[in-house]
């Protein structure tokens, strides 16, 4: 079951420590299987040390042509070893590589994670304006992707109340009226522009309504705009 | 009669203290790794534990470590290791 509430930040704090864990998860593993790859990895002195060991049990290996051949195998044993290292170099590198994939990868599921939440809550939020283009030559105001004709009144109505959105202002109806009108706005009637906006909102609304939600489909009828499956009666 | 007794047991002596000891050894050098195997007269005891004793620090003014002493020896077990001792051959 659903909590009935959500908090964005708590959500954000939760998304964070979970990140921090994660990420610090994958370099501590990472790390040990470094330390633990670098010392299995065999020394450098090991072909010596078992060369050595081969000379000393061997009594009759005296001749110093046997010598010889022994100093040439410590030889090659080391420069072996000298491959090994190289070879710890890459698989160090390597090491970070993977580091850096799987941090990454954590980062991007957790805001996959974010994401998806986040979209949850748009979509039962219902319509969400992202962008308002008002088209003063063509009368029409653009939500989002959806275009609406206007009249050149209810243009100017919502212009005015853009405008004063952008500067976070809130006009009353006698302001609206005395903007639109060039009157001063103590002349004018507060019911003057609650007519307006009750002509804008009737105008807009119904052609929303029309877009989102009863559609009408040409020489066939109306039918709403909506999948089946949401559909729940009471 | 007794002068002469005296000087055999002198010879003897002195014929004793030059039956001289030797011993043959291996030793290494690291990075890179190099061997040898060497004879080395021993000034001291003839035991291999008195070779053990007195030759790391021989060894060790050019640089070689002991690893091991396989024995010692007087004079008649000489020839057959100067082959193998080569440049090693009575040099520390």
């Amino acid at each position: 079951m659903q909590a009935n509430t959500t908090s964005a930040i708590e959500t954000r704090l939760t998304g964070n420590r979970t990140v921090v864990i994660g990420i610090v998860a994958i370099v501590v593993i990472l790390l040990i299987a470094a330390v633990l790859l670098f010392i299995n990895l065999p020394d450098a002195n090991a072909f010596n040390a078992r060369v050595e060991r081969l000379f000393i049990e061997n009594d009759g290996l005296t001749t110093q042509a046997e010598i010889k051949l022994l100093e040439i195998l410590a030889g090659s044993g080391t420069a072996f070893s000298d491959t090994l290292s190289s070879y710890r170099f890459v698989i160090f590198v390597l090491l970070v590589f993977a580091t850096a994939m799987l941090v990454a990868a954590v980062a991007f599921l957790v805001m996959l994670v974010a994401l998806t939440r986040r979209m949850g809550q748009i979509e039962r939020k219902g319509i969400e304006v992202n962008s308002l283009l008002i088209s003063r030559d063509q009368k029409s105001v653009y939500l989002n992707n959806f275009e609406f004709k206007l009249t050149e009144a209810a243009i100017e109505t919502l212009s005015v109340l853009a405008e004063a959105r952008m500067d976070d202002e809130v006009l009353s109806g006698a302001e609206i009226e005395g903007v639109i009108s060039g009157r001063p706005a103590s002349d004018c009637d507060e019911a003057a522009g609650a007519t307006r906006i009750k002509r804008l909102r009737d105008t807009l609304g119904n052609q929303m309504v029309s877009e989102l939600l009863v559609k009408n489909i040409a020489r066939k009828g109306y039918m709403l705009a909506i999948d089946k499956d949401v559909i729940r009666m009471v | 009669m007794k002068h002469l007794l005296l000087s055999c047991i002198l010879l003897t002596a002195a014929g004793a203290a030059q039956a001289a000891c030797y011993a043959d050894y291996k030793a290494k050098q690291d990075a890179p790794l190099r061997l040898h195997y060497g004879v080395a007269q021993i000034n001291g005891d003839c035991t291999v534990d008195a070779a053990q004793a007195e030759l790391p620090s021989r060894l060790a003014s050019d640089g070689w470590t002991l690893l091991n002493v396989l024995g010692v020896f007087d004079d008649a077990g000489l020839a057959e290791r100067v082959e193998s001792a080569g440049e090693y051959y009575l040099r520390y």
